[in-house]
């Protein structure tokens, strides 16, 4: 008995005296510590947690139409890539787009139908089914059809494409109502009607960035979250370092510093809104002096007559000299590429400016070139469903029609306009005027607050849907998008909610799917049966697996380059306006620039806390709003970082703290978008300001959009003080050489060693 | 030879430079400062991979980062001649580690494969080797992290969640790199393929600025990259010895 050890006692109690039960837990209670102490940098040699699957979907984070890879495990998704497969993005992905994830698994998401109970906007509401959900919405529907009012029910939709946008207007067209509004508040209008007045084409081009030599870009943030990021940033890092000897070069106009002024080799703060003039001074000395020898001279030297360089550089704020080089540089690098957008198509006189940037890849021979603007084709499988885009225009008609009684249903998908659109448009007092709202979002936004049922739609990970990405890239692509994960929640796809409506009213005929994967399904089998190699080769099930394998499915054709030339009339057309602004330069002497926030892009990322605790990319904030002052105008108004200001417009005021940043024109203010949720989620409620209320309600004539970089406002201050959060340290270098530079044609030198690890050399 | 002597000798070999090329891979990565955008995807794509916790408003402010990959900015000049310049920013893995030498309990150490690794139950939290990098990218657990549920769902199997009390820092994807040499052995090579392992990082970035591999291989894409005149590496005169290059950003208005 002596030699007995406590682990031998504690099996005796167990065995003998007191019962196994208790001996059990008392061994449990005192036993030996773990022994293996090694962590699983070094796993243990027998765990093992299986074999990865890997599903190919699109990324809905944005409208650029990433193709991506979801890792899942065990039936969760763990992480996203980029699809090596996809044209657009091949393999690489943004921060945004990796953030799709916490869309997913996001816990505010809404897991089950709702119906209102108490007044709008409580947010009072009861769990019901999907039978009494869809019931309702068709009560609703097929009452307005029996007394023929069918065109009071609207469907606004958050930029939708592909098939699943298609089944929308299929739906709509049965249902009898022509109100189906397709629009993204982060994809600009302008652009479309600037291609379609200059090219006759309603359609993005594509900017052949990669192979290009030098870019002039007017107010696009291509790299930062303008059209398609990672595109756009593939095509610059090849064109900056991906070619030997050539380096393209770039030149970014902004009147504050975006992620692609930081990036390119020239930052040109022109005068807020004169960016068309400037590209018109450029055009003007292109065909004046720079040797321009088409056919039509004649034509754009009379359109071009006014533009001046000395006219140019006075109202832009760039001196003559800068205009001089920049038309030299545009016109005698080949190929070279001019891109319009952000900020520039915002103003009052953004689809002239716009086209004015197209007139000056017109005057370069840029169009259909490689390294220049090239079109898309229309894919053999037929155009996609993109042209009914709506924007500001039709947002203001649809809240006075509800004003006026027009609108009886209001069905909502996949947008939110009451955070969108300014308070001066009194969007959400419209929507008080609608007696039915349905919402099919997955999160409790400000819009589908104010709901009267919620029919809460699966994430993009949980659905079946496709696209056709845009601006695409120069090829036809399309992409699939399948679940990579079961659903989570009482929740179901858009396209079964639809279809579902569907049956309850009685338009089974006309939409006879049973399922979105079946509809989605039976849509790729027109894409096989029109691409004459598939079908050829292979029956619809290989095809259709190996889509469904590959995520992706293209022709390798390209437009042919046909000889461009533009209409005189077109020609004659070309001007610039001074941008009008809301409010006199006395009353309130700054330009407010808002601008797409990097991580939260439109405000719709504002949910998902890795893009709340992603730093801004320029200032490092992470979590809140600041207003961005150059340092000259701070110092003047004697006002530090972390102040509270009131930023003041004619149509409201937001307090914000003051953030001094260097790289702003004195006479404007920035401010981000994408925060001042009241609604939406734990991460995304009550933090930081919402820009977008003050904004004043100018428009651009030809578009009717919002012209968002319009208005003026002054800054009050508040004598309270907030402090801003932001990483990292020291925002100078103070010569420690942390960030190197050199000098351009550096790029061949001798390597040094210094015992056996290579050493930095000073290029002679 | 007394023991210390022996002790000596060793230690000497040891910080030589090159010592761990001796071995089967020496890990390096090469970051091209013309392509940076400075976008981030890599942060997210960190965060994702290693399952970094999401720290909230309150632990931030109080400077309480976590990021092992993040992207720092420096402005030079003054408005309107005002450059951002950015450089991403994670363990370099150096070969003389200054890290390494001051843990007291050895939590922190090199592996063969010229990796800085960090055993977290090893670490008793002294947070003398955060003192000591130069780079500043040694983060410090001060509290327990939780993922609001179902957010937990997406944590990484391959990568343990570290706990209150724990320093932790980049690891070069290390969880990549075990299985990519798992694969080669099923497949009966000896050696990874060049490409075969690539960070979360690596694998993101959309300007295709950042390559890894093994430098020892004279083929690979990294000793390529390191070849370039461009090439430096951030306070090398401090001679630790990164595994992380870096490739000069050219300066457009300086040539």
């Amino acid at each position: 008995m002596a030699m007995i050890d406590r682990r031998d006692f504690v099996k005796l109690v167990g065995a003998g005296s007191v019962g196994a039960g208790a001996g059990f837990m008392l061994a449990e209670t005192i036993k030996h510590p773990v022994e293996h102490l090694i962590p699983y940098p070094v796993p243990p040699e027998e765990f093992s947690q299986g074999i990865a699957t890997w599903y190919n979907t699109v990324c809905s984070m944005c409208s650029a139409g990433c193709g991506i890879s979801v890792r899942t495990l065990e039936g969760r998704a763990k992480k996203i890539e980029g699809n090596p497969s996809h044209p657009v993005n091949q393999g690489r992905l943004c921060a945004l787009g990796q953030a799709g994830l916490q869309v997913l698994y996001n816990p505010d998401r809404l897991t089950a139908p709702m119906l209102r109970t108490g007044e709008r906007g409580d947010g009072a509401f009861v769990q019901t089914t999907w039978e009494e959900g869809l019931a309702e919405a068709a009560n609703r529907l097929s009452s307005l059809r029996a007394s023929g009012q069918v065109d009071r029910v609207c469907f606004l939709a958050g930029g939708v494409r592909g098939h699943v946008g298609r089944l929308f207007e299929r739906f709509m067209a049965e249902l009898g109502s022509d109100r189906l509004l397709n629009c993204d508040f982060g994809h600009a209008q302008t652009l479309y009607t600037a291609s379609e007045l200059f090219f006759g084409e309603r359609q993005l081009p594509y900017y052949d960035l990669e192979n290009t030599r030098y870019v002039l870009s007017f107010g696009a943030d291509f790299l930062g979250g303008w059209l398609s990021p990672v595109h756009h940033s593939l095509g610059f890092g090849r064109s900056r370092q991906g070619r030997s000897g050539v380096r393209g070069r770039f030149v970014q106009i902004e009147p504050r510093m975006s992620l692609s002024g930081a990036a390119a080799d020239e930052w040109i703060p022109a005068r807020p809104g004169t960016e068309g003039i400037l590209a018109l001074g450029i055009a003007r000395h292109i065909v004046e002096e720079g040797g321009y020898a088409g056919a039509d001279r004649a034509a754009w030297a009379e359109s071009l007559a006014g533009y001046t360089t000395e006219r140019v550089a006075e109202q832009t704020g760039i001196e003559s000299a800068t205009i001089v080089r920049l038309a030299e540089a545009f016109a005698g690098t080949r190929p070279s590429l001019a891109i319009g957008g952000g900020a520039v198509g915002n103003h009052t006189n953004g689809v002239d400016a716009l086209v004015a940037v197209n007139a000056l890849n017109y005057l370069a021979g840029n169009i259909g070139q490689t390294g220049g603007l090239v079109f898309n084709p229309v894919p053999a499988f037929g155009p996609t469903a993109r042209a009914g885009q709506s924007g500001y225009r039709a947002l203001l008609e649809l809240a006075e029609d509800a004003r006026q009684g027009r609108i009886e249903v209001l069905i909502l998908n996949a947008t939110n306009p009451v955070f969108a659109m300014p308070a001066a448009a009194a969007f959400e007092q419209a929507l008080a005027e609608i007696p039915f709202i349905v919402s099919l979002s997955s999160f409790m936004d400000e819009t589908t607050a104010l709901a009267d049922l919620i029919l809460p739609s699966h994430t993009y990970l949980e659905s079946w849907g496709d696209d056709t990405p845009e601006p695409g890239v120069g090829f036809t692509v399309a992409a699939i998008a399948q679940p990579v994960v079961a659903p989570l929640y009482n929740t179901r796809a858009t396209a079964d909610i639809i279809l579902g409506l569907a049956q309850e009213l009685g338009l089974g005929d006309a939409l006879p799917w049973a399922s979105a994967e079946e509809y989605i399904k039976a849509s790729w089998r027109e894409i096989y049966e029109r691409a004459p190699p598939d079908a050829a080769t292979r029956s619809f099930d290989e095809f259709w697996r190996s889509v469904l394998k590959a995520g992706i499915w293209g022709e390798e054709t390209r437009r042919e380059a046909a000889a461009f030339t533009v209409d005189a009339s077109v020609i004659a057309r070309v001007g610039v306006a001074a941008p009008e602004f809301s409010g006199s330069s006395d009353e309130y002497p700054f330009v407010l620039h808002p601008y797409s926030s990097h991580a939260l892009h439109d405000g719709r990322a504002a949910n998902l806390p890795w893009m709340q605790e992603l730093p801004d990319p320029m200032t490092s904030v992470v979590y809140g709003s600041w207003v961005e002052l150059n340092p000259a105008t701070a110092e003047e108004l004697e006002l530090r970082e972390g102040d509270l200001v009131e930023v003041q417009s004619a149509h409201g005021a937001v307090t914000v703290p003051v953030f001094v940043f260097p790289a702003i024109r004195p006479d404007v203010v920035a401010v981000p978008i994408g925060q001042g949720h009241s609604e939406y989620g734990r991460y995304a409620k009550n933090r930081g300001v919402n820009v977008l209320e003050i904004l004043a309600p100018l428009v651009e004539p030809t578009t009717g959009s919002l012209a968002s970089s319009a208005t003026r406002v002054r800054l009050v201050r508040t004598g309270r003080t907030a402090r801003i959060v932001k990483t990292g340290g020291a925002s100078r270098q103070l010569g420690r050489g942390v960030v190197q530079t050199t000098g351009e044609g550096a790029s061949a030198g001798p390597r040094a060693t210094l015992k056996g690890i290579p050493i930095t050399v000073e290029p002679a | 030879m007394s023991f210390f002597d022996d002790f000596l000798a060793k230690w000497r070999e040891y910080r030589k430079p090159g010592y761990y090329e001796r071995f089967d891979y020496a890990w390096t990565m090469t970051i091209d400062l013309d392509r940076c955008t400075g976008c981030e995807a890599c942060v997210t794509a960190c965060q994702a991979e290693n399952n970094i916790p999401i720290l909230g408003e309150a632990e931030l402010a109080k400077g309480r980062e976590m990021q092992w990959m993040r992207i720092e900015r420096y402005w030079e000049g003054e408005y309107p001649d005002v450059k951002l310049r950015f450089i991403p920013m994670l363990c370099q893995h150096c070969d003389a580690a200054p890290c390494e030498t001051v843990c007291p309990v050895s939590a922190t150490y090199h592996n063969q494969d010229g990796l800085n690794a960090q055993v977290y139950n090893r670490c008793i939290g002294t947070r003398s080797c955060a003192v000591y990098c130069p780079y500043d990218v040694r983060y410090f657990n001060y509290t327990d992290h939780q993922w609001d549920k179902p957010l937990d769902e997406q944590l990484n199997p391959d990568v343990t969640v570290r706990e209150k009390g724990v320093m932790e820092k980049c690891t070069f994807c290390i969880q990549r790199i075990r299985q990519a040499k798992d694969s080669a052995k099923d497949d009966g090579r000896r050696r990874v393929r060049d490409g075969e392992v690539q960070p979360a990082c690596v694998q993101s970035c959309p300007a295709e600025a950042l390559v890894f591999g093994d430098r020892q291989d004279p083929e690979s894409r990294v000793s390529s990259m390191m070849d370039n005149a461009r090439a430096y590496r951030v306070l090398e005169e401090l001679n630790t010895l990164p595994s992380v290059v870096y490739l000069k950003k050219v300066d457009g208005n300086a040539g």
